[in-house]
């Protein structure tokens, strides 16, 4: 039988994942030496983060080409029967609607299934490393060398902000309460 | 395609780019109000009452953090506010604003005891009340239940609009996937997490109908002849009302990350809110302490909140006066469908009338435990997928 796209595409991915793994994988991954060992090491840990990313990335996009093809297949059953075997149909809209209809039903067996799910929050989560990654190195290299604030220190300041208002606004409330027990128990002799 | 088809299509596609070239002037939240409360981002925004003796117990309606709150009040004949200010009620709303750098530390716990609390203070100092009615929609609905069960004697009614609970269960897509989402790798790196990212997933729900077929409609929806001046005018009202829905969808406010990672990881992952098990500042909210008259709404094609999340609200309460209305409409149609103006808000104004009344309420009906079971569960309207 025939492979699909998409079966080819993971067969190729993984070729590439294990040369990778097998050469270059392993040079980066080889311990650094000297003076700038510390900076080195953090910049070849971006290989590995982009890696996974990447490998994430091509996963769902497999994902994603089987599930356009079994809608296409789902589309190609359905205008056969539906509009009278006519696999080219004359009416726009109707093609249309059932299009949608098909794609739609297709996609949302794919989008609610569990593999989907882990999938994509795996993605997710490799990219939120890769963009932490990349924001540490533009800090470790280039805002900080160049006396720059960076996001950390704004961070920083924030929270402190973050505290000192939530102490002004308990303050501010206490002392109302207070000034109010004041001002009735002082107004009380003169009911 | 045959070729009438296709020129008409293309004919209808040349009048909608026509009209949306002469750049239609479209407003959103129309409805006269006034802002009575700041606090940081958040305003108390009060609705300028229409009939001169408003019930004594003012509502305040509280939003979600994920879109905006004018989507109750977005066109003047589809305005949720509207229609409950001519019921004669006082209306108020939470807006809570764009979050920006310094908001990424407030926790749920700073909106609902923080925030809420204080707009709620605000409203009873200004009405000159002890109790108010909460009504919460979606996310807002959720903080309003934890409120009510931590401050019962400041609420007397409250309302629940489209409002997950219930955390566990996997008829919405939200609910698949926000278990699987790490969401600490996300808060830690945004802070603010992106409106943008959320509304991703939203559209991810139903990409081809959100993402294609809504805009397909739109070509459909635009149907006269050239010269025919009277549909040209409906024409346009069709094209701003549809730009004031996807102005709406867009006006998507960053998130405070410290609040959105409490309500992944405590409601969605963990699902402690409906276990009396989430704690906000120490404090445990127990939904018993809920005893006030409850009435929880839904929309029976609620893709983004099931019925599921929402029903086991009235068996996580107390109140012996608790009643649930279906709507056959989806989470969005419950506000701005036809439906919404037709059946959900009287209905909702029907329900809160008697029980806005401080000085009668002692002649507020009991209600029998037949009676009770009988009402729980209203169906309303007939069939109609209104999304």
């Amino acid at each position: 039988m025939e492979k699909s796209g998409s079966e080819n595409t993971q067969e190729f991915f993984n070729l590439w994942l294990k040369i990778y793994e097998d050469t270059f994988g392993k040079l980066v991954a080889m311990p650094t030496l000297g003076p700038t060992r510390e900076k080195s090491e953090k910049m070849m840990k971006g290989f590995s983060t982009f890696v996974n990313l990447y490998t994430a990335w091509m996963k769902s996009n497999i994902n994603s080409q089987s599930v356009f093809m079994e809608a296409m297949h789902n589309m190609s059953e359905k205008t056969t029967t539906e509009m009278d075997g006519e696999n080219s149909p004359e009416k726009y809209r109707d093609f249309y609607r059932i299009w949608i209809e098909t794609y739609s039903e297709t996609f949302k067996e794919f989008l609610k299934s569990d593999n989907y799910a882990s999938d994509n929050g795996k993605l997710m989560s490799y990219f939120m490393d890769f963009q932490k990654y990349t924001r540490d190195i533009l800090e470790e290299n280039y805002l900080k060398p160049m006396n720059l604030p960076t996001r950390t220190e704004i961070d920083e300041i924030n929270k402190e902000l973050y505290s000192l208002k939530k102490i002004v606004k308990e303050l501010t409330k206490q002392i109302k309460e207070t000034s109010e027990k004041t001002n009735t128990s002082v107004e009380k002799p003169h009911e | 395609m045959n070729k009438l088809e296709s020129i008409e299509f293309f004919e209808k596609f040349k009048h909608g780019t026509e009209l949306f070239l002469q750049s239609p002037d479209f407003s959103v939240g129309t409805t006269p109000a006034e802002i009575v409360y700041t606090e940081d981002k958040m305003k108390l925004i009060h609705y300028i009452p229409t009939v001169k003796k408003p019930y004594p117990v003012p509502i305040l309606v509280v939003y979600a953090l994920v879109n905006r709150y004018y989507i109750l009040d977005l066109q003047p004949d589809k305005s949720v506010m509207k229609k409950l200010l001519d019921n004669g009620f006082d209306v108020y709303i939470i807006d809570w604003g764009y979050p920006s750098g310094i908001s990424k530390y407030l926790t749920i716990d700073d909106h609902v005891n923080g925030y809420i609390n204080n707009a709620v203070d605000k409203i009873r100092e200004r009405s000159g009340v002890d109790k108010i009615t909460l009504l919460g929609v979606c996310q807002g609905g959720t903080f309003s239940v934890m409120y009510a069960a931590l401050n019962p004697e400041k609420v007397k009614n409250l309302i629940t609009l489209v409002t997950p609970v219930n955390f566990d269960t996997d008829k919405g897509l939200l609910h698949i996937w926000a278990k699987s989402l790490d969401v600490d790798k996300i808060v830690d790196y945004y802070g603010i997490v992106p409106g943008d990212i959320l509304n991703a997933g939203f559209l991810l729900t139903d990409p081809f109908r959100l993402m294609i077929d809504k805009y397909v409609g739109l070509i459909d929806r635009i149907e006269c002849e050239p010269n025919d001046t009277a549909c040209q005018s409906r024409n346009e009202e069709t094209v701003k009302n549809f730009l004031r829905m996807e102005k709406w969808i867009f006006d998507s406010p960053d998130q405070p990350g410290e609040t959105l990672r409490q309500f992944v990881k405590d409601c969605y992952q963990n699902n402690l809110l409906i276990k009396n098990k989430m704690v906000l500042d120490g404090k445990k909210i127990n939904l018993k302490k809920i005893s006030m008259p409850l009435l929880n709404v839904m929309a029976e094609f609620d893709h983004l909140v099931p019925n599921d999340a929402s029903k086991p609200l009235n068996d996580a309460v107390s109140s012996s006066d608790e009643e649930t209305l279906v709507f056959h409409t989806g989470h969005i149609g419950i506000f701005v469908g036809s439906k919404s103006q037709r059946e959900v808000c009287p209905k909702i104004a029907e329900w809160l009338k008697p029980r806005s009344l401080f000085a009668e309420a002692g002649k507020e009906k009991p209600v029998s435990a037949k009676s009770r079971e009988q009402k729980r569960t209203t169906t309303q309207g007939e069939h109609n997928n209104e999304t």
